[in-house]
Parts: C-alpha cells; sequence; structure tokens
C-alpha cells in the first residue's frame, strides 16, 4: 500500500508539485497521467525513496517513507526510464548480479522461464550493449519478475516496448495484483493503461486530480 | 554473509566490464607511459640522481593514473542510470563501498606493477633487492589512495564537472600518504635500513585503517544524498 499525505518537492524555488495525497490499496493500479514536466517521475523518485520530499511525508506498506527507508527498498521495485543495465554485462549476467545485490539468487532454471516469458531467452547470452530499447525494457521487466517485490513503480513502462510487450508487461502487472501487489505507474498512453489500471490521476501544474479511469477524457491528457 | 556476497559481486561486476571494456585500466597504463615518457625525456640523469627524485616521480604518476581510473569507478554507474540500482539496494552500503575499493585497488596495483618496470629501465635502477619492501610501499599506498579515491568518486558522480572536482577534492586529502608513499619509496630504493623509513610504513597503514572505517561510515551518507 501507497499512502503519500501532503508530499511536496521542490529543487531551489521551483516547485514541481505540492500538496499531493495519494493513497494506492493492496491489489489496486493507479495510473498517473500529465503533461511532460508535470513531475511524474520525480514523484514516483520520492515514493522510490530516491529523492526525498520537500515537504509531507509518506508510508510505503505501513513503513515510514524516510525513517523506513531500506525495509522500503527490499520491498519496492522501480521500472525506470534508464534501465539499470550494464551494456557489457549479458541478460544473465545482468540478472544474477542485481538480483544478488537485493539478496535473491533464482537459479538458472527461474532466470531462464523469467528471460522466456519477456520473449528474449534466445538472446540471454548477448551482452546488452547490442539489445534494442525494447530488448533492454523487457530485460528489466524480466529482473521486475524474479524480484516478486509487493510494490512496483513503473515509469512510463510502455515505451519502447511493441504490442507483444506490451502484453507481457500488462499481464505481469495483473498477476501482481492478483497477489495483492501494489502497483503505481506513470504514463502518456490513455488505451494501454485502461486495461490494467482502476484509479487514475492527472499531475499538472504541480497539483494531483484523482478521478475513475473511465472519467478521463482526451482533452485531459493533452 | 549478504555483505560479503554483495562485496563479491561487485567486484565481479566491475573485474566482468572491465575485462570485456577496457576502458579503465587502458588508459591508465597509457596515461602514465606518456607521463613516464616525459620524465623520463626531461631528466637527464645518472644512477645516484635517479634515486633521489625517482620515488616522487613514480608516485606522482601513480596518483594521477589511480584519479582517472577512480573518476571511471562511478561514472560508469551512470550509464543506464546504473547508480539509482546501487542507491536502492536495501542495506547494503557499506559492502558496495568496499566492493568497489577492492576493485579500485586491484586495478591500481596492477597498473602499478605493469608500470613499475618501465621505471626501472628508463632511471636505469637496480630494485632486486628491494623488491619485497617496494612492493609492501605500493600495497599500503594504494589501499590508502584507493580508499579515499572511491568515497570522492562517489561524491563527486553526480557533479557535472566531476573530471576537475575529483583530483581538486582528492589531492590535499591523500597528501600524507602521497608523502609518506615517497619517503618509504626513496629508503627502499636506497637500500636504507628498514629502520630508518618504517614510521612512514606505519603512517601508511595507519592512515589505510582510519580512512577506510571513516569512508566505509560516510558512503551511506553520500549515496543517499
Amino acid at each position: 500500500m501507497i499512502a503519500c499525505r501532503g508530499i511536496g518537492k521542490a529543487y531551489g524555488h521551483f516547485q514541481v508539485f505540492h500538496e499531493v495525497n495519494l493513497t494506492v490499496a493492496e491489489g489496486e493500479c493507479f495510473a498517473l497521467f500529465g503533461p511532460n514536466g508535470s513531475g511524474k517521475t520525480t514523484l514516483l523518485k520520492v515514493l522510490a525513496t530516491l529523492e526525498r520530499p520537500s515537504m509531507g511525508h509518506f508510508d510505503i506498506l505501513g513503513m515510514h517513507g524516510l525513517k523506513d527507508k531500506e525495509a522500503i527498498r527490499a520491498n519496492l521495485m522501480f521500472l525506470a526510464h534508464g534501465t539499470h543495465l550494464y551494456d557489457d554485462l549479458n541478460a544473465r549476467e545482468n540478472l544474477a548480479f542485481a538480483l544478488a545485490l537485493r539478496g535473491h539468487h533464482p537459479t538458472d532454471r527461474d532466470v531462464k522461464r523469467a528471460l522466456d516469458r519477456v520473449a528474449i531467452g534466445a538472446f540471454a547470452g548477448m551482452k546488452v550493449r547490442h539489445y534494442s530499447a525494447g530488448m533492454k525494457k523487457r530485460l528489466a521487466l524480466a529482473k521486475t519478475m524474479l524480484a516478486k517485490p509487493s510494490v512496483l513503480l513503473l515509469d512510463e513502462p510502455f515505451t519502447a516496448l511493441d504490442t507483444a510487450g506490451t502484453e507481457i508487461l500488462r499481464e505481469y502487472v495483473r498477476e501482481r495484483l492478483s497477489a495483492n501487489g501494489t502497483v503505481l505507474l506513470s504514463t502518456h498512453d490513455y488505451d494501454k493503461t485502461r486495461p490494467i489500471a482502476s484509479r487514475a490521476g492527472i499531475l499538472r501544474h504541480g497539483a494531483l486530480q484523482e478521478m475513475a479511469v473511465g472519467e478521463l477524457k482526451p482533452d485531459d491528457l493533452a | 554473509m549478504t555483505s560479503l556476497n554483495v562485496i563479491r559481486w561487485i567486484v565481479w561486476k566491475d573485474f566482468v566490464t572491465e575485462l570485456r571494456s577496457r576502458e579503465t585500466i587502458s588508459s591508465m597504463v597509457f596515461f602514465a607511459l606518456i607521463v613516464i615518457l616525459i620524465f623520463s625525456f626531461s631528466f637527464s640523469m645518472d644512477h645516484q640522481a635517479a634515486r633521489e627524485v625517482i620515488a616522487g616521480i613514480m608516485w606522482v604518476a601513480f596518483a594521477f593514473t589511480g584519479i582517472i581510473g577512480l573518476g571511471k569507478s562511478f561514472s560508469t554507474e551512470l550509464q543506464n542510470d546504473c547508480l539509482e540500482a546501487l542507491q536502492m539496494v536495501p542495506e547494503a552500503k557499506g559492502a558496495i563501498y568496499l566492493g568497489k575499493v577492492t576493485a579500485n585497488f586491484a586495478f591500481m596495483f596492477v597498473v602499478e606493477i605493469l608500470l613499475f618496470p618501465m621505471f626501472v629501465i628508463l632511471f636505469n635502477l637496480e630494485v632486486v633487492e628491494e623488491i619485497s619492501l617496494l612492493l609492501l610501499v605500493f600495497f599500503l599506498a594504494t589501499v590508502g589512495l584507493s580508499a579515499i579515491g572511491t568515497l570522492f568518486s562517489a561524491l563527486t558522480v553526480q557533479i557535472r564537472a566531476r573530471e576537475v572536482m575529483l583530483p581538486i577534492l582528492l589531492l590535499p586529502l591523500v597528501l600524507p600518504v602521497m608523502i609518506a608513499a615517497v619517503e618509504a619509496t626513496k629508503g627502499a630504493l636506497n637500500g636504507d635500513p628498514l629502520a630508518m623509513y618504517e614510521q612512514w610504513l606505519e603512517l601508511l597503514a595507519v592512515y589505510d585503517v582510519v580512512f577506510t572505517v571513516v569512508s566505509f561510515w560516510m558512503f551511506e551518507f553520500v549515496m543517499d544524498s
């Protein structure tokens, strides 16, 4: 569960967002819309404990966002713009390294299954340097699958993914939701998000306006 | 056990990526070769004169070469925002620091061992009898440089002018290491009795312990800031 109470973020005099109140329950997927530069990524980074909020506080899984950062990090995965992958390692090595740092040691079979699930199993031994942007995104998704986090933060997850990749991602989100996971994603793509999101919000001019996904209109997303 | 695993994985990752890209060690070696050749051509000296100044020349070359490697240690983590993933590793920041220190130490030590024969040849040194003591000096001084250098590499990685800021911040702090390393190297090259320069080895050992502990403790704040 994610609970934000009055959080805001400013860089010097520039207020990115302010007084954001947001609750995302277990088993719920919240879609965050908003124009470029509205602060969607910054909000996700605050919740991922990568940035400190300038005001307010937040809890994740009942743990305090500032005091219990380490415990939160153990239960949360952030699928960011940057894929967090090393170009000179291959897919298997990237997974083994990233998961080992989090204390997970998946078997070769688990790794193969995850890579096959995101349809890059045939390229498991290839250096990530030679991957396309979509393949990198799929590999980052495979890493998230193996980590099995309770809370999933997805920053524009459909970017670079083709139709098949988009469906793999949506299927994985549904799986996490059925396991009582909490998902918060930022996106510009209403059509791809609608099948998985139960609630939505628009971050604009520093404020968050919540609504049901069905209430969103094209003008809202402009 | 978890921390040991994290150290092992960080060292493994840095070694494998370096073996495949050869970016860090090759740039360190080529830079150091240029420095050595410039000094070699600038100072035409006899055997005795070389022993007087070679220790200083050697450690200037090693320190500047080391700074190149230290700078790359964390700048490579900016690729695909991997630094964010390291920041999000739960409860293991100290282990990440120790892994990075180990990898940086290994790269710097390997480069020093590769370059030392160049000094011997170009400056006509006789070092067979003192080689074990010289290796001890190299080891202690390189631990000190990598211990504090790794912390400052992490501290400056997100600064726009990081290539300039790292040496500006680091060199004043490693001055004790440089002085002690030069004096101990000079003593070993001159064949002086160990008692004449063992205080410099002790200073290096104390510096290593103090700055490794302090940097280990500060690393979490640096990564979270």
